[in-house]
């Protein structure tokens, strides 16, 4: 069996009411869940709940990325982190293992990051890590331990359509929802999946991971990127080897206004860190590397009606035809309406309202309601 | 649970665990103190050593007890290491001695490095023309994650010819293989309580009376001012009792290796391939499998109850390749990261041999035919 989706209750006795936790299958029918523990409170949280709904559990955490030098908080795959998840399994008495992923990681996220932003993008490595490095990888770990599924503390849901597919839904949380990061994951990854915080906020998490004696409930969390734990992105990307050209703020008619340090450190529509005293507030408007320019301009400028995506991945296969959704462009982005067209490799979006600063390398993706249908990268 | 990682630790027998358990009610006090209490402590303390040192054919008085093996290589190679201007090593050896070499190096000294191409120790010959009068050799006599036996009583013969020094890392030999100081004429040796069945912390390190030994620490002067620090009894008294078992281990090593050979046929009609070469002891199967991590075989066969390891084992949970097999095969990068290693010890059953090739089949059956990564 196990075809059916089904919730089962997991009554919490310190929260308000009931709080439902997702499940797939009857849970005398569950084998063994991995349980993907990154050291912080999501994680060991979502693993604290589905040990105390009877699973057999096994955490893994996956060892990505060294990390860098002296940084306070949230260090990247730190020795700390591997121990608060050994230490959130030690509590929950099961098993826990390391596997060491870092060559993946580099080749296939750092690389890639690193040479996105030399050509002037902003990449959004955590879609190109789910996909490519975690969850696929760890989907292929459940299988070596003979586990039906893997956990995650991804603040997403997942729902069984009449057609058998698997739909992926926000958060029930909007401030943590991160269905954004998963658009680009394949059904057979995501048939081995669960998110057992889906249907939680974030003050329930800490909650329940006080009542559940979780070690790490109250750890502070980073909002930057694993690797670049004190978010200076140019600072990284200079220390991977290749430092990007210096060279000139222009304006849009071309004329120079001052110099940068390199393309790296620039993203569309920021403000802040451009050197230029005087006048009114400037922006980055674009990115030339080839000539190593950085284009500013006023903040009208950055309002744009369309855009197109590459590399398109859609949830439950390709919608047929032009259909009104809602464009998330961003991960801290609210979403904005506006009418998709599926092309052959990706899709174009034309906004009802135009939109600020829609950057290059970050991804487009698509809800209808909570549901995500699909996501590109913005070209 | 089927234990299959004796090249780690071995089970505490019995009679380890009752002779510390009685230490621990009689042995507090400190056994340097003159009074009654200390020489309580004291006298278990030098009875452990007798045990110790009758286990390696040795006196008692020439046996210097350490905190670990670790402490016991790095202490026999840094004492050694006086006026020598030259170390010849292997590129198999444990870290204990590996990092020890390697800061020796970078004081200066030339760290000539013999390659174990396909599990092949470097002949005696091919040691003596590396050797002179101001050379130390510092070499393993039984390679931890393969099991290799290197020819040591051969280079102890080369080293004497050329007026060199030798310390044998012996740490892996004890209870494997018959281990006299005597017959072996080597300068200094490192043993260690955990591959025998005694607790983890203890080792010794057996010196050729005669040759001086620089301490690695500073302080009291115990040991006869070779290794400061209050002696830990305790532990030194499980290391004796473990000692005192060593001939039952040695006569148990036919079955073993019967057990060993048993594992190591059915798991290379699995797929498995055995590292390590020719001449090994009977109790290790170091195994790589392709469209395998090591750490992830390791892994899913403890969630099966069998513990195996991929080599030496590691404090932050993170595993490297096998260093050891990456230098034994260089031309075969594949085997280094898909290892695992099986050890055996008296404690095995052929019961735990069948239950482990069973698990081992169902585990390796999993792996699709696409390979990770």
């Amino acid at each position: 069996m196990g075809s059916g989706f089904q919730l089962s209750r997991v009554p919490f006795s310190g929260t308000n009411g009931v709080i439902f936790v997702q499940y797939r299958s009857s849970m005398s029918e569950e084998k063994r869940v991995l349980v993907a523990m990154s050291g912080g409170v999501d994680s060991s949280v979502a693993a604290a709940l589905l040990h105390e709904a009877g699973h057999d559990l096994v955490g893994v955490t996956l060892h990505l990325w060294d990390a860098e030098g002296e940084q306070r908080v949230g260090r990247c795959c730190a020795p700390e982190d591997r121990d608060d998840a050994r230490r959130t399994c030690e509590h929950l008495g099961i098993p826990h293992y390391v596997l060491d992923e870092r060559e993946a990681f580099r080749s296939h996220v750092i690389d890639p990051f690193v040479s996105d932003y030399q050509a002037g993008r902003t990449p959004i490595p955590c879609v190109t890590c789910n996909r490519t490095v975690k969850l696929t990888y760890l989907a292929e770990v459940a299988r070596r331990f003979d586990a039906n599924h893997v956990a995650t503390g991804h603040y997403a849901r997942l729902e069984r359509a009449s057609d058998g597919q698997l739909r992926l839904l926000r958060g029930r949380d909007a401030d943590k929802d991160q269905s954004y990061f998963l658009f680009g994951l394949p059904q057979s990854t995501l048939d081995r999946l669960l998110f057992p915080l889906g249907q939680l906020t974030k003050s329930e998490v800490r909650t329940a991971g006080r009542r559940l004696g979780v070690p790490n409930a109250d750890k502070l969390e980073s909002q930057e990127l694993c690797f670049v734990p004190d978010g200076r992105v140019g600072d990284f990307i200079n220390r991977q080897g290749t430092p990007t050209r210096s060279g000139h703020l222009v304006d849009s008619g071309g004329t120079v206004l001052g110099h940068h340090d390199g393309v790296a450190t620039f993203t569309r529509g920021q403000r802040r860190g451009l050197g230029l005293g005087g006048g009114g507030a400037r922006y980055v408007l674009r990115i030339v590397p080839e000539r190593a320019e950085v284009v500013v301009g006023d903040d009208s400028q950055l309002y744009d009606h369309q855009l197109t995506a590459t590399d398109a991945h859609w949830v439950t296969g390709r919608p047929a035809g032009t259909f009104q959704g809602e464009v998330r462009i961003r991960y801290r982005h609210r979403g904005a309406l506006g009418h998709v067209t599926p092309t052959l490799e990706g899709f174009e979006v034309r906004f009802d309202e135009p939109q600020r600063a829609i950057t290059p390398g970050q991804a487009a993706v698509v809800y209808r309601g909570d549901e995500v249908i699909g996501g590109g990268f913005i070209a | 649970m089927i234990y299959l990682d004796h090249h780690a630790a071995v089970p505490t027998p019995d009679a380890v665990r009752h002779a510390m358990e009685e230490a621990a009610a009689a042995a507090w006090a400190n056994p340097s103190s003159t009074h009654a209490a200390g020489r309580a402590s004291r006298r278990l303390l030098e009875v452990a050593r007798q045990d110790i040192a009758s286990s390696i054919g040795a006196a008692a008085a020439d046996v210097v007890l350490t905190g670990g093996g670790t402490e016991a290589c790095n202490l026999g190679i840094r004492g050694l290491a006086a006026g020598r201007h030259r170390v010849v090593t292997s590129q198999v050896e444990h870290p204990a001695v590996a990092q020890s070499l390697r800061r020796l190096g970078s004081e200066g000294r030339e760290v000539i490095a013999l390659s174990v191409i396909e599990g092949q120790p470097p002949s005696a010959n091919e040691l003596a023309s590396h050797l002179g009068p101001t050379t130390l050799v510092a070499i393993q006599w039984v390679n931890h994650e393969t099991g290799t036996v290197f020819p040591v009583h051969e280079y102890a013969q080369a080293c004497r010819a050329h007026q060199a020094r030798l310390f044998v890392d012996a740490t892996q030999a004890l209870g494997k293989v018959p281990v006299d100081v005597g017959v072996l004429e080597a300068d200094a040796i490192a043993i260690a309580a955990q591959k025998i069945g005694g607790p983890a912390g203890a080792g010794a390190c057996w010196v050729r009376r005669g040759v001086d030994l620089e301490p690695v620490l500073e302080g009291g002067s115990q040991e006869r001012g070779r290794r400061p620090g209050t002696p830990d009894t305790l532990s030194m008294v499980g290391f004796g009792a473990a000692c005192r078992l060593t001939r039952e281990r040695l006569a148990g090593q036919t079955r073993v290796t019967e057990l060993r050979d048993r594992l190591e046929a059915r798991l290379c009609k699995l797929g498995g391939v055995v590292n390590g070469g020719a001449h090994r002891t009977g109790t290790v199967s170091n195994l790589s499998f392709r469209g395998w991590d090591g750490p992830l075989l390791v892994a899913a066969l403890d969630l099966e109850g069998i513990c195996v390891a991929t080599g030496a084992a590691c404090s932050s949970g993170l595993q490297e390749p096998s260093a050891v097999i990456r230098a034994m095969y260089p031309h075969e990068q594949w085997r280094a990261g898909s290892a695992v290693r099986i050890s055996l010890g008296i404690e095995t059953t052929a019961g735990d041999i069948e239950t482990a090739s069973f698990a081992f089949q169902r585990v390796l059956a999993r792996a699709g035919p696409e390979n990770l990564n």
